[in-house]
């Protein structure tokens, strides 16, 4: 096995330009996507007709108390355009008591700041109510201010078992779905070089020396597993040490996960391999189905945005899905590995299957 | 020491191989001759274990290998005719990585390499990449690959497929070494007639997956006994004369050549008057006749209608 190992890793010694792109793609794609996901929605206000400016203003200091959404003062054909070409969610027309949502289509980010607006707009006009019934407006003001310092009521958000709910980390997400995708790459590629030692008659050779089948096989899929786990925890070191990403308290458990994830990706490269007849026709294939599986996933979007059951049925066969939940909980909530059992069970469950059908299919093969 | 028995071997219902029996004695050097396509490869990947054959045996000093592959692997170094390198790696790291799946390792390896390199005039571009090598040096670094565990039998197939002549001359001088000085068995496959009959003390003839003929060279010219090989140098083409002759009875084949026709005639036919009379009735001058001592070429337009390299 050590002689077919040693092989391909002078190979990438000499040549080692795949695995760094890889490697630069998928720090360039998290910088790109990932750090800009937490900033906060824009959404472009105008007055209504009639209503004042300055009443407007006040809404507007009102609206940016929230933490989720920045509204901003826009002109109204502005505002209007930017939602009818799409570049906005929503837009806001303010009125003196009340307000309008203009909105072209109805997502999540639009029922996001129409909860926002009402609630705001619900205190508010109570609290003008309120006010009706006073003298002295500011005193009251003031009361209502100290008196919600220390409300009768809290309420406290805890999850099921009890602890602090966690804000979800979307950076996070896609430094794991960007990192755990672009390795499939590298490792496919790097399976693909048995093919390409059948075909060039390498692979014959050795098979007429003492080196056993069996180890041809392990020298070569160990290999393309150890480049695809040092591609994943070098993006990972990287984020941790130099960007500054809080990738949880168990990184130890994480490296895991991504060397269980290199396997199983190790045996879906060996089914594809498997059956095709030609490198370049791997090639071909490899690059065209495996962007399917982020997407289908639900990977680039927050979690329950697939609700399709057909889609969320189809997830589960890809081992992406299965190594980014496991990674999510282990990095966001902590969890451990009762957590996270029934991820990487599917996960080596993937490998087992796709390596066991894959390693018969290229045996039946005759190149 | 090796024999095949009746091998055949059916891919998809098309027969590549059908029962060809062949067999090498110890340090003897053995041609098996046939046009591309003719079943040469298949037969030489039965003979080193790497197909498993439909019917029929491959021994090797009475043991069947196609039940213990194991037996012959150990003796035997192939020469493939791809160029079965890592193109990305020197010459050197090439042959250090063949030698280690052999189990040779430190100053046994790297003695070794060297007297390889030494033998396939690339030592001193040892530690180049392979893909920076001409097809000849890449060929020439393919059969050192081959001969690192010192194997008692070679299986060359089509070494020298696509090279220039210098590397071609070096490729059939190490073969020569190694089978008349190192006394290792070679079984040598090509359709270049030439390198066969320089290299070769026996040659098999395979066509369309059969054996079509076997003996020593001497042998298989003397198919050809009975008849002679005229080569005519004529002024200017002419596809009526060629017709025209091959009507001659006596005259059993007609080729056209570059600058003429070759002609296979019954041997003792008087045939030259009629031959000129027939060139000067189309206006065509025959330079020169050519009475040709007949080669494996000729013996294998006797026996099949076409040339190695249709």
């Amino acid at each position: 096995m050590n002689p077919i190992f040693m092989a391909q890793w002078m190979k990438e010694k000499r040549s080692p330009i795949m695995i760094l792109a890889f490697c630069g793609l998928s720090i360039l794609a998290t910088l790109l996507f990932g750090t800009g996901s937490d900033s906060k929605m824009q959404i472009g206000v105008f007055p209504a007709e009639g209503a004042g400016d300055t009443a407007a203003e006040e809404w507007l200091d009102l609206l940016n108390k929230g933490d989720a959404v920045e509204f901003v003062m826009q002109d109204e054909l502005q505002a209007h355009s930017e939602v009818r070409e799409g570049r906005a969610d929503a837009a806001l027309q303010l009125m003196e008591n009340d307000y309008r949502i203009i909105a072209a289509i109805d997502n999540p980010n639009v029922q996001l700041v129409e909860q926002q607006v009402h609630t705001v707009f619900v205190e508010e006009l109570q609290l003008r109510a309120a006010e009706a019934y006073k003298k002295d407006t500011s005193a009251f003001r003031t009361e209502v201010e100290t008196y919600l310092k220390h409300p009768p009521i809290t309420v406290q958000s805890q999850t099921t078992e009890g602890s602090q709910l966690i804000k979800y980390n979307m950076s996070l997400q896609l430094l794991f779905t960007f990192t755990l995708f672009l390795v499939m790459f590298t490792i496919g590629f790097k399976i693909n070089s048995i093919t390409m030692e059948k075909v060039s008659g390498i692979w014959s050779r050795v098979i007429l020396s003492p080196v056993r089948k069996s180890e041809m096989y392990m020298g070569h899929l160990m290999y393309s597993a150890m480049i695809g786990f040092a591609q994943i925890a070098a993006v990972f070191l990287l984020f941790r040490y130099a960007f500054g990403f809080n990738l949880g308290d168990q990184f130890g458990m994480l490296l895991l996960i991504a060397a269980m994830y290199s396997m199983t990706i190790v045996a879906l490269s060996m089914l594809l391999t498997g059956m095709v007849r030609t490198p370049e026709q791997f090639n071909a294939v490899f690059p065209s189905v495996i962007p399917i599986m982020p997407l289908l996933s639900g990977a680039y979007m927050p979690p329950g945005t697939i609700t399709n059951e057909f889609l969320l049925t189809i997830s589960e066969l890809f081992p992406l899905k299965h190594a980014l939940d496991a990674m999510i909980d282990i990095a966001i909530y902590n969890a451990g590995w009762p957590d996270v059992f029934l991820s990487v069970a599917k996960l080596c469950m993937i490998g087992v299957i796709c390596m066991g059908i894959g390693i018969n299919l290229m045996e039946r093969r005759r190149v | 020491m090796l024999e095949a028995m009746e091998l055949r071997k059916v891919f998809k219902g098309r027969t590549a191989v059908d029962d060809v029996s062949l067999f090498l004695d110890q340090g003897e050097s053995v041609g098996l001759l046939g046009p591309n396509g003719a079943g040469k490869s298949t037969t030489i990947s039965m003979i080193s274990s790497l197909l498993t054959p439909n019917s029929g045996d491959v021994r090797l000093n009475g043991v069947s290998i196609v039940s213990k592959p194991q037996f012959i692997r150990q003796v035997l170094g192939v020469v493939p005719q791809e160029i079965a390198l890592y193109e990305e790696l020197s010459a050197y790291e090439n042959l250090k990585f063949f030698g280690s799946i052999y189990r040779l390792k430190g100053k046994q390896l790297e003695a070794k390499i060297q007297e390889l390199l030494e033998m396939v005039g690339l030592r001193d571009r040892q530690k180049e990449l392979i893909k920076t090598y001409s097809g000849g040096m890449k060929r020439r670094i393919n059969i050192a690959a081959a001969l690192l565990h010192d194997p008692q039998i070679v299986i060359m197939d089509e070494p020298t497929v696509g090279i220039d002549p210098q590397s071609r001359n070096h490729i059939l001088e190490t073969v020569r070494l190694l089978n008349r000085e190192k006394g290792t068995t070679v079984l040598y496959t090509s359709h270049y007639m030439e390198e066969v009959e320089q290299l070769c003390s026996r040659v098999y003839i395979m066509d369309h997956g059969r054996i079509i003929a076997s003996g020593t060279t001497e042998e298989l010219r003397r198919i050809l006994s009975g008849e002679d090989t005229l080569l005519l140098k004529l002024d200017k083409p002419n596809k009526d004369l060629a017709n025209v002759l091959r009507s001659l009875a006596p005259i059993r084949h007609v080729e056209e050549t570059d600058n003429g026709l070759k002609l296979i005639i019954a041997k003792h036919s008087s045939l030259l008057s009629q031959i000129v009379q027939t060139a000067e009735s189309h206006q065509v001058e025959i330079i020169n006749i050519h009475v040709h001592t007949p080669s494996l070429e000729d013996v294998f337009l006797h026996l099949t209608g076409r040339t190695l390299r249709d």
